[in-house]
């Protein structure tokens, strides 16, 4: 072994297990070496010096009153928190609860919107139709059957028994009107004044027509459907 | 809530993230004392030591989530915590000795030197470990990490690799060449009283 090679390993002479070749070696250089003797002297001199100097702080650890502040300082923090998690949480439940009640206060206004809209339309066709009556049918013998709701679409009646006043017609001049069966088509109802469903206008219907004196349509009723 | 003696240190930091204190209180006892230790012996002052640890154990109760378990273990974690917080306050107050608080009772006693028997060689001890301190506070910072974790913290290479995220071999020149610095450090000051004297 030479002097450099037993500085890199000398070091680590004690560690090493006793009769490994290193180790042999080593010893075998230091008997004949008298500046590695003394360097490797010196070593175990720093080693031992090492040794006392770390056994004096061997023991030391952090004195009590850091523990106390980190745990003061991980309450206050935790302590924190959960206020903070306890305010997030009633602050979602608060905003939940108004959106629900925006939402609730909505779909109410918007129920109470379209009530009015469908009253404002219902007064507004008893102005149109003479005393109320229009879309009201009458049986063949005259009496007034109960017609539709007020607002409710003008519709010819599939009551055979039920004849549909035409607009513009007036139930007094019924008295003397003569039934005329007639085939048209749907479509042609529209003229009458009634709603009739594009998809269908093209249909060939039978209906009963209710003639006035004056030949004038007065109210019909759909007696079959040709198709 | 009760903690078992091996409980797992992820699973006490876990625990402690959730707000158990017991947790925290456990990790801070099982990691503490090493710290201290290594920051005392790095930067030689009890105050800087104690504020190091104060930090590292701060840091770990804002932000637990940044341990990561896989990466390695929690111990090597806070080593690495503590060695950034040291660098810290060296590049602050490069040196400065203030073990004052060093029980010398104990000091005396420990170490070959037990057997002291006048207070002349009590004094020469003494005078030693100084410089061995002083010598130690001198050495370079990788150099001194190695020195204080192998010489005076008596870990093995492989710990002291693990704690320093190094290879062995690093670990084992740097120790090489502080051992080195160091004796070329002491017999500097030993000599220097002796050149004095006979300068006079």
């Amino acid at each position: 072994m030479t002097c450099e090679e037993f500085e890199l390993a000398g070091l680590d002479l004690e560690t090493l297990r006793e009769g490994d070749p290193v180790q042999i070696a080593a010893r075998e250089h230091l008997r004949v070496c008298p500046r590695c003797a003394a360097l490797h002297e010196n070593w175990q001199t720093l080693q031992a010096d090492l040794h006392a100097v770390g056994a004096e702080t061997r023991e030391a650890e952090a004195p009590a009153r850091v523990e106390m502040r980190l745990r003061q300082e991980y309450r206050t923090r935790h302590k924190t928190l959960k206020a903070r998690r306890v305010a997030v949480l009633a602050g979602w439940s608060l905003a939940a609860a108004a959106v629900i009640v925006a939402a609730v206060s909505w779909i109410n206004w918007r129920k109470e919107t379209q009530h009015g809209v469908v009253q404002q339309a219902a007064v507004g066709m008893q102005k149109a139709t003479p005393a109320g009556h229009a879309g009201q049918g009458v049986n063949v013998n005259g009496t007034m059957p109960a017609g539709p709701e007020i607002g409710e679409t003008l519709v010819a009646s599939n009551d055979a028994s039920e004849f549909t006043l035409l607009p513009g017609s007036l139930p007094g001049t019924l008295e003397d009107a003569t039934v005329v069966r007639v085939q048209m088509q749907r479509g042609a109802l529209d003229a009458l004044g009634l709603t009739v469903n594009e998809e269908r206008a093209s249909d060939l219907i039978q209906v009963d027509l209710l003639v006035g004196d004056d030949g004038q349509p007065q109210a019909l009723r759909l007696a079959q459907s040709a198709n | 809530m009760q903690i078992e003696a091996q409980e797992r240190d992820d699973v006490l930091l876990r625990r402690s993230a959730k707000g158990d204190e017991a947790a925290f209180a456990e990790l801070y006892r099982r990691h503490q004392a090493p710290l201290y230790r290594f920051a005392l012996r790095m930067s030689g002052n009890v105050w800087a030591a104690e504020e190091i640890v104060q930090d590292v154990f701060m840091t770990l109760i804002r932000d637990p989530k940044k341990f990561d378990a896989g990466r390695g273990a929690l111990r090597s974690y806070l080593y690495g915590i503590t060695r950034n917080r040291v660098m810290k306050h060296l590049e602050r107050v490069p040196r400065e000795w203030l073990h004052e608080e060093i029980d010398e009772e104990k000091a005396s006693q420990a170490g070959p030197g037990f057997n002291v028997k006048t207070p002349a060689e009590w004094m020469e001890l003494h005078e030693r470990r100084e410089q061995v301190r002083a010598a130690v506070l001198e050495l370079p910072v990788e150099f001194r990490e190695a020195v204080v974790l192998c010489g005076l913290e008596e870990l093995s290479y492989e710990e002291a690799a693990q704690l320093l995220d190094c290879p062995v071999g690093t670990i084992r020149s740097r120790l090489h060449r502080g051992r080195a610095l160091l004796l070329a450090k002491l017999e500097m000051l030993r000599d220097a009283p002796r050149r004095a004297s006979a300068s006079r």
